[in-house]
């Protein structure tokens, strides 16, 4: 209170940061009380104290009643008394009407207003009694009315400080017509004691006013408290909340760092924990296992003893380039010594892990054996190189020599000799196109095949594609027959290798179409990409064998292989061909009989 | 395109069924004369006394192999304009780019055609300035 008082003042010092503190919490008070329920909370305390003011009315009225009776103006003291009677049975009612109201709260202002009217009655009925019966009483009588006025004024005090305007009410209905009965009186001591009244009612209701705002004061602080703690109590479900999401998050963390632990433990793989300096702070059974040390041996040294001495400085270098990048890296071999001696070569991801300040708090580094794995591989292309050079020479010689016999360089041969030369020449060629087959496919999927793209007019291929496999067409009796002619119709992709899909696309429609039939070849645009179609008259792919056409060494049946030759890598090759080249290859029956092969690649704009 | 026909091939080659054939296609077909070295170490000394109009390298060789014998060629000044082809059955693009980073006039991949290697030889020999 003493708070209040001084910032409603003006002698306080306004600039101090006391007064402001102060200001701020008078400000939360006000901001957390709900003013209705001060209200509500302040006509509560006026009609509580209530029975007092009905009691002492009733208890005064029946001694002035007493005294003033038998006198000449008994029928009027009864009149008043009936009136006193009247005023405290209808404040009964009020009260008890107040009593079992449902919402007090809404209705506050209303039950104000009740009491309001109630008081200004009390009082007026005091003021009467003053009014009408003072000048024909005895001096004692006189005194003994004005000591009741005096005392019924008082007792308003308490009865209405909750609302110094009522009090004002009350106190004016006794004093007013007493001051007008004293000032009109006609004696000098009445007079004065009637200019005293103004003054004694000022006061008390100044000290009314006082005891109202006291009242207010402390009804708001009452509610302020109240829905401070009410505020403290939510806070405290919502932190007592928290604290039960956070511990339960806390188990979900533990648990999957077991669960990672588990992982990294039983993985086949070794890890190893690094700190951000590079020593090592966990290591894993797989790590032990594929270095030869024992775990004990490896924590609390440095990562570099699993790199050969003359790799250290640039080890130092790249340690230092992942944590400042702080970025994952993958697939990164390194030579790493075992415990006796021999190098491993290890594939590594390593991964710095950051915290919220972006600052890397330990590294995680696994790495698999990759040594026989690189040896494989390493074999594989050995053995693949010997083989183009050491299958390709002798098919030169064999090839050539019979090239020359058959070309007639040679002069002319035996025509039965001629002919098995020229049986001898076309399988050593298909051997070679066996050779070449496998090759080829073999970079495809080591993923070694390097593509030259260049912008390719597809008509002007399709014509060189038939003008190159004319011959071929020719052995079968089978004619190519290409249609279309739109120069501006290009795709980006690698010429030779397209060559080569035609080139087995035209070869397999020759070898299954029937004799003297012709294979026709179209282009055309279909959405975004260019389509290249091959049509046969051939019997169709039977059913069974449609799913596995685009296998490797897959052919129809043996006989097909016995009759038309070919390694059954074709279609494989040219399936993984166009794929590189962001295309797709397919098949379709014809209704008339046939098959058409068609495919697509993506139309380059001009 | 020099202004004389090419006539004069020294062929570098160890293999000497190949070199046989190469030797019949050029002779016969192409209507060429031709020399042939089976050691590569001796390869400098034919082209010397021969004066060929082009060399034919193979690859791969033992002892020596057709690059490095390339890049001795060229350190000699006389031999600077000497156009050199290479035989290769190592057909990869990455080869093949290796080898025009070198500077040879052209490549022939085996297996070539005895009957058109005349005229191939002849389409790189007119290519040159």
């Amino acid at each position: 209170m003493n708070h209040s008082t001084t910032a409603n003042g003006t002698s306080g010092a306004p600039s101090s940061t006391h007064e402001v503190s102060t200001k701020a919490v008078e400000a939360e008070i006000r901001d957390r009380a709900d003013p209705r329920q001060v209200l509500a909370d302040r006509v509560a305390q006026l009609y509580r104290q209530m029975p007092v003011a009905i009691g002492a009315t009733f208890i005064a009225g029946a001694i002035a009643t007493y005294e003033l009776q038998g006198r000449w103006l008994q029928e009027l003291v009864l009149i008043w008394w009936a009136i006193v009677v009247t005023y405290s049975t209808a404040a009964s009612l009020l009260l008890y009407a107040y009593h079992r109201s449902a919402d007090k709260v809404a209705s506050a202002p209303q039950w104000l207003r009740w009491i309001g009217i109630a008081a200004l009655g009390n009082g007026a009925s005091w003021g009467l009694a003053g009014g009408v019966f003072f000048r024909s009483l005895s001096d004692e009588q006189q005194v003994f009315l004005a000591f009741l006025f005096a005392g019924m004024a008082a007792v308003g005090i308490p009865v209405y400080a909750a609302s110094w305007p009522i009090f004002a009410l009350y106190a004016a209905g006794i004093l007013g017509p007493f001051f007008y009965v004293l000032i009109t009186f006609g004696n000098r001591l009445f007079v004065e004691i009637a200019l005293l009244v103004p003054l004694f009612y000022a006061v008390n209701v100044a000290i009314a006013y006082r005891l109202t705002r006291v009242f207010h004061g402390g009804y708001r602080l009452r509610h302020a408290y109240g829905r401070l703690a009410e505020d403290h109590r939510l806070l405290n479900q919502r932190l007592g909340q928290q604290l039960v999401e956070i511990e339960e998050a806390r188990r979900q963390v533990e648990a999957s760092g077991r669960k990672l632990a588990l992982f990294a433990e039983r993985a086949p793989i070794a890890v190893l924990e690094l700190q951000p300096d590079g020593t090592i702070s966990e290591v894993n059974h797989a790590a032990e296992m594929l270095f030869g040390y024992a775990a004990a041996e490896l924590v609390g040294g440095p990562v570099k003893k699993l790199v050969r001495p003359e790799f250290h400085h640039a080890f130092d270098d790249s340690w230092h380039d992942l944590i400042t990048r702080r970025e994952s890296i993958s697939g990164l071999k390194i030579r790493n010594p075992r415990r006796d001696g021999i190098d491993l070569i290890c594939e590594w991801t390593i991964t710095p892990l950051v915290n919220f300040q972006n600052e890397v708090i330990a590294v995680i580094a696994q790495g698999r054996d990759v040594t026989a794995q690189l040896e494989a591989e390493r074999m594989k292309k050995e053995f693949t190189s010997t083989l183009s050079h050491e299958l390709r020479t002798p098919l030169t010689s064999i090839i050539g020599s019979l090239q020359l016999i058959n070309g007639g360089v040679m002069g002319n041969v035996d025509p039965e000799i001629g002919e098995l030369t020229m049986v001898a020449e076309r399988n050593s060629q298909r051997l070679l196109d066996l050779i070449n087959d496998v090759l080829d496919i073999e970079t495809i999927e080591s993923g070694k095949l390097t593509l030259a793209p260049e912008v390719v007019q597809v008509d002007e291929l399709v014509r060189e594609a038939v003008l190159l496999n004319k011959a071929f067409g020719e052995r079968f009796k089978v004619r190519f027959e290409s249609h279309g002619d739109q120069p501006d119709r290009r795709v980006y992709a690698d010429r030779k290798r397209l060559l080569q899909v035609m080139t087995n696309l035209l070869s397999n429609a020759a070898k299954f179409s029937p004799e003297g039939s012709a294979v026709d070849i179209s282009t055309e645009d279909a959405d975004q990409s260019v389509r290249i179609a091959v049509h046969d008259r051939g019997s169709g792919i039977p059913e069974t064998f449609r799913t596995r056409i685009f296998g490797r060494f897959t052919q129809a049946d043996s006989t097909a292989t016995r009759q038309k030759g070919g390694s059954g890598l074709g279609l494989a090759i040219c399936k993984r061909l166009i794929e590189r080249m962001d295309g797709r290859i397919g098949f379709d029956g014809r209704p008339g009989g046939g098959t058409t092969f068609w495919f697509e690649l993506p139309r380059h704009a001009a | 395109m020099p202004n004389r026909p090419l006539v004069r091939i020294c062929y570098v080659e160890d293999d000497e069924d190949i070199q046989r054939i190469v030797r019949m296609s050029l002779e016969r077909v192409g209507k060429m004369t031709v020399a042939v070295v089976s050691d590569p170490t001796q390869a400098i000394q034919t082209i010397t006394d021969f004066r060929p109009d082009m060399v034919i390298l193979d690859w791969m060789m033992p002892v020596m192999d057709g690059p490095t014998l390339y890049r001795q060629m060229k350190m000699r000044p006389e031999m600077k304009g000497l156009p050199v082809v290479f035989i290769t059955a190592k057909a990869s693009q990455r080869d093949l780019d290796e080898l025009k980073s070198l500077g040879c006039a052209g490549t022939i991949s085996k297996p070539f055609s005895p009957k058109d290697l005349p005229d191939q030889l002849r389409a790189i020999w007119s290519k040159l300035p």
